[in-house]
Formats: C-alpha cells, structure tokens, sequence
C-alpha cells in the first residue's frame, strides 16, 4: 500500500485548489443563492481538464481515474465552491457511458462531458422505489419504429435545468412481458421537468421529472438493448466515491474557516483557539474527516484498480464516513464562532444543510448500514 | 520567436520568513519554496507571444536542486523546456554574480526576447533585468505592464508612480514584468502531466565557462552584515470622538504630514 500522492496529484491539487480561489468562495455562494449555476467556474475546470481526468484520452479525458477526480472535487470543495454537479456528470454519467457505452455514444457525449460544456444528469430515483433499483417503474415499452417508448416519475433530480441530457434507469418490456433493467439517454428538451423547493443554498436545483411516452431511438439505451444492471453499479461506485469528496472538502473548508476565526477571535486575552472546549472538538473533527477521506481514496485506488466488488463496500463506507464527519466538522465550526457562526457574512451556517445532503443522498446513511450489517457481517435482513 | 523565462525560486512570500543566524542569507531549508510570484506573469507573457507569433519558450533557472520543483510548476503551464544552473559554488551569490551566470547561460541560447518579473519577491532588488541587458549588450525594457511585438520590434507601457511610459526596442531585449499586465494560467491537468515529459537541461558553472571564483562567496562584492527582526508596531493614539473626533483626526495628519 502506498499514502504517498505522486508529483502530479499533488500538483493537480495545488491548481485546482488555486483555479478555485480565484473564483472565491463568495463568488459560488453568491451563485447559488441568486438561483444560478456556477457556469464559469464550470467552463473554467471544464476547459483546463480538471472536470475529465477520469475519461479516456481519446474522449478528451484526461486518461486518469476516480482518484484524481475525487481530489479534483475534493479541493474544489475545500476552496469553498463544490462543483455538486461532478458527481453525476463526469463520475456517474461518464463513467458508465466510457466503460459500457457504445463508440457513437462516446464519441457524442464523453469530449463534451470532458471539457465541460455539455453536462448529463441522472435519474434514479423515484417517489414510490426511492434508490431501490429492483423496483423501479419507469418503462421503456418497444415502439413500432424500433425506438422506445419510456414512461415514469422521478425525483430529486439535479440540476436538471442546465442539463443537456438525462440519463434515466428504467426497465424495458418484451413482448414476452419481461422486464430487464436498462440506461436511457434522454435530451433535456423531451422531458418535463419541475423544481422542488429546497431549503438549500445550493447552485443545483432539485427537480421532479415527467416521463410521458417519450420517444426514443433504439440507440438511447446504454451499450444497446442487452446490456445489464452491471453497468449501474460501475456508475453507483464512483457516485459514493464523490460524495465522499464532496463531504470531506466541506469538512476542510469548515474547519479551515473556524480554525482561521479561532486564531484572531481573543476574548480575556487569548485567543479562544487555545480553550480546549474548542479546540478539542475541532481537532476531532478534523480526526473524523482525514480518516474519511482515508477510506475515500482507498476506495478510488481499489475502483481505479478495477477491482469493482471491493471498491463498492469501501465507497459505500467512504461516503457514510465522511457525510458524517462533514455533519460534525460543519456543526463544530459553526459553534466555534458563536453568533457569527450564524451570519451571512461569515458563510458557514448555510452549510448546516448543505453538510446533511450527504447523509441521505445518493443514499442514506441506513442504507449503507443495511449494506454493511448484511454483506459484511451476515446479519438477516429485514426487508 | 525564441523567449526565455527567468524563473527565481523563493519562500512563500505569504508566510512568515526569516533569515538564517549563520550567514544573513534567506532561510530556504524551513520555507514552502515557490516560484516568485512576479515570474508567473512572466510566463503567462511569453506563452501568450508564442500563441501569437509562434517560436519557443524556455525557462531558465538558478537555484539549487530543489529549485527544479519550481520549474517543473513553470513547465506545467505552457513552456516547452527548461535550463537548470545547478552548482555548489553557486551558493552566496549576489546580484551581480546571478547576473554573470544567467548571462553566460542566455548567450548559449541566444534568445529573442528574455522576459522576467520586474522583482522578486526575497530579494526585491529589481536590479538583475538592467544588469542583463548590460552583460548581454542589449536593451533593458523594465517594468512593463503592457508589451506589444511587431516584427523585431517591442514596445512596452512602463508603469510608473503617476502612470505609464512608452518604450520601445528592438530584439533581442531584456523585458522585465510586473502584476499588471496579465493574468496567469492555471496548469491544466495536461500540462501537469505533460511537465515531467519536457527536456531539462542542467549545467554547471563549468559548462558556462564561469570560475567559482567569480561567484558564491568569493565573488560576492554585496553581503548582508548583520539583520534584526522588525520591531513590534508600537500602540497607535486613540481618538475618542466627543464631537470634535475629525478635527483631532486631521490634526494627526498634520503632524505626521499626511496632509
């Protein structure tokens, strides 16, 4: 095993992280809460090759792996503007459109994916199945031309609106009444799509999506009709993966913010960074969010590895980990700034939300604990 | 269109750095070592004159063996190679002796334009663009925050105190930069991989026919005597305003003569 980052990852940090400053972390606050998007900071990543250094050279990628595109939105993160979008666009939609898509499929969306000016969003889940892939409803039935007809309702939808495509998990009929999962890539511009009112100062809106016997060609389907539920879970390993990222960025960005007030702040003369009731439990959120991020990229280096099965149980505790160090590190930062924890000027408080996303989404924490009781420990389930 | 880059390896300069007891040189053993933030925009000049006239960038550094991190950082956001001074004898050297060595290296590449930043940000000198320029027996354009190339001939807007002034030379030219005249790249992620890949020349006082006598300790004509840290900021008066708080305001800026 191996903790040492080469000379490239350490520098492909130190540049992202500089790109980011550059933006400000006022700068993305003031994007999100003004409902927009991020686009230029987008672009920028897109355009300087940090947004695809996991998707092929040939692609326009940067030919590296989950990794360094964790580190890249780990840093992003930590310099206070989380690209959330990452997560689905490169690390889901890429990767299982790399791994299992066709070559016309490649060569339509990885260099756009790559350089950031197309992004695919993804739908899985729905009101009634929730992330239960095995009971998803919505349904591709044969259409006379060829295509397919696809149907269903899905919900908490990122970033929707400024997506060029989504990529939606539905099943196809036969007309022997079997149902197989399958990948539909679907334009923006056929689906019905409605925001959902968060409480979240986020650059990504959440959305309800509308599937009504869209048309789709026959080449829609990921890696064609045969294709298998395998390829879900290619693209679900580096989803945690990045939630992870995201997580422990925040947590560093948190810490980093509250460590930097701790200094100045002097009440009776010190500064209240030297009270132990402080100090403490910043130093052990800071404990909880390296060994998170330790579990992060173990898991990256075993998915990188191609090592699929052993990279699902570490990304799925990687991002139960580090959503819960980041809740804890956020909860601690704010506190340590008393009532200018709780100000718009000092840009912490709104990350008390933003910090909980990651304990239900992509999947909740319970779900991950199932995993682990059941796969891990062979305990009985009971559901 | 041949451009080197003078690239300087310093201390960060946004942390706290210090001089070493023993020798009065800059303590570079403790410090985050990086490239002198001023030569970034050096770099960013010449990458945009290759964009639009073609030709070749090189960096070109003296410095010790950890100086070529600085220099892989610089190769990662464009240039195509680098030429590494590296020796013992080299440590101590002042202005005028970098000015020898980094002279006797850029006549082995005679380049068309060399550009640097206008200071460093250890040293802060300013002096080693003029001190070039005279070594090489070219011109010195120093100070630059615009520069524009026409055919052999360079014209750049020199920042001064009230505003700027139009010089203009003919190549080859010493042009040295300050923040003002660009915004520098970031490394893409291609760069970055690509910065191991590029050629590295390293040369020794030996292969530039400069005598370790003539630089380092001995050759120094300059040296640091002795240094302090500055002393603390000494308590400010305090105006407590009862009505009258602006005419002890202005009063204070008279007697110190602000106004």
């Amino acid at each position: 095993m191996n903790f040492v980052e080469s000379t490239e990852q350490l520098e492909l940090r130190k540049a992202v992280a500089a790109m980011a400053q550059g933006f400000g972390k006022d700068y993305f606050r003031t994007e999100a809460r003004e409902g927009r998007s991020g686009r230029e900071i987008w672009l920028e990543a897109g355009r300087l090759g940090y947004l695809g250094v996991n998707l092929p050279e040939k692609f326009g990628g940067g030919g590296a792996g989950i990794y360094e595109l964790a580190l890249v939105l780990e840093e992003l993160a930590a310099s206070g503007c989380p690209l959330l979008m990452m997560v689905v666009s490169p690390a889901i939609c890429g990767t299982i459109i790399s791994r299992f898509g066709t070559e016309e499929q490649k060569e339509q969306w990885l260099p756009g994916i790559a350089d950031g000016s197309k992004i695919m969003a993804f739908a899985i889940t729905e009101p009634d199945a929730g992330s239960n892939a095995h009971q998803i409803t919505t349904t591709a039935h044969p259409a006379p031309d060829g295509g397919w007809l696809l149907s269903g309702r899905k919900v908490f939808i990122s970033g929707v609106d400024h997506a060029d495509a989504v990529m939606v998990v539905g099943r196809t009929s036969s007309a022997e009444g079997y149902l197989r999962p399958a990948l539909f890539i679907v334009p923006t511009a056929d689906i019905e799509y409605q925001p959902i009112a968060m409480e979240l100062v986020s650059t990504e809106k959440q959305f309800m999506v509308f599937l009504d016997e869209v048309a789709l060609p026959a080449s829609a389907i990921v890696g064609g009709a045969d294709a298998d539920l395998q390829q879900l879970f290619a693209g679900l390993n580096p989803e945690r993966i990045m939630a992870a990222a995201f997580s422990v960025g925040l947590g560093r960005y948190a810490l980093a913010r509250a460590a930097a007030y701790m200094k100045e702040r002097s009440v009776w003369g010190t500064p209240i960074g030297a009270h132990q009731g402080l100090a403490h439990p910043l130093a052990q959120a800071a404990i909880e969010i390296e060994l998170a991020k330790l579990m992060m990229q173990k898991a990256a280096c075993l998915y990188d590895s191609g090592d699929d099965r052993a990279a699902g149980e570490a990304a799925n505790m990687a991002k139960y980990a580090a959503a819960e160090a980041a809740v804890r590190a956020v909860d601690q930062a704010v506190h340590s700034l008393g009532g200018n924890g709780m100000t718009v000027e000092y840009g912490l408080a709104h990350l008390v939300n933003v910090a909980r996303v990651s304990r239900v989404a992509p999947v909740s924490r319970e779900m991950i604990l199932n995993f682990v009781a059941q796969q891990k420990l062979g305990l009985p389930k009971s559901y | 269109m041949k451009i080197v880059v003078l690239v300087k390896q310093v201390p960060d300069s946004g942390a706290e750095r210090n001089l070493r007891p023993d020798d009065n040189t800059v303590d570079r053993s403790s410090a985050n070592n990086v490239i002198n933030e001023m030569d970034e925009y050096a770099i960013e000049e010449a990458l945009r004159l290759q964009e639009a006239h073609g030709g070749e960038v090189t960096i070109l550094t003296m410095g010790p063996e950890r100086a070529s991190e600085s220099i892989r950082k610089a190769l990662s956001m464009g240039p195509d190679g680098a030429v590494h001074v590296l020796d013992n004898a080299l440590s101590g050297t002042d202005a005028l002796g970098t000015s020898r060595v980094l002279a006797a290296a850029l006549q082995r590449i005679n380049p068309d334009v060399v550009l640097c930043g206008a200071e460093s940000t250890d040293a802060g000198g300013q002096v080693l663009p003029h001190m070039l320029a005279e070594r090489l027996g070219i011109a010195a354009l120093t100070g630059a925050r615009k520069l524009t190339v026409e055919g052999s001939q360079l014209t750049i807007e020199r920042q001064t105190e009230e505003g700027y002034e139009v010089v203009t030379a003919a190549t080859p030219a010493v042009v040295s930069v300050w923040d003002t005249i660009n915004e520098p790249r970031y490394p893409s992620f291609k760069g970055i991989m690509a910065a191991k890949k590029k050629p590295v020349e390293t040369l020794s006082l030996a292969d530039l026919g400069v005598s370790a006598e003539q630089v380092g300790w001995t050759g120094a004509l300059t040296g640091v005597a002795s240094h302090s840290k500055r002393p603390p900021r000494s308590a400010g008066q305090k105006v407590a305003d009862s009505g009258e708080g602006g005419v002890q305001l202005v009063e204070f800026l008279t007697n110190e003569k602000f106004v």
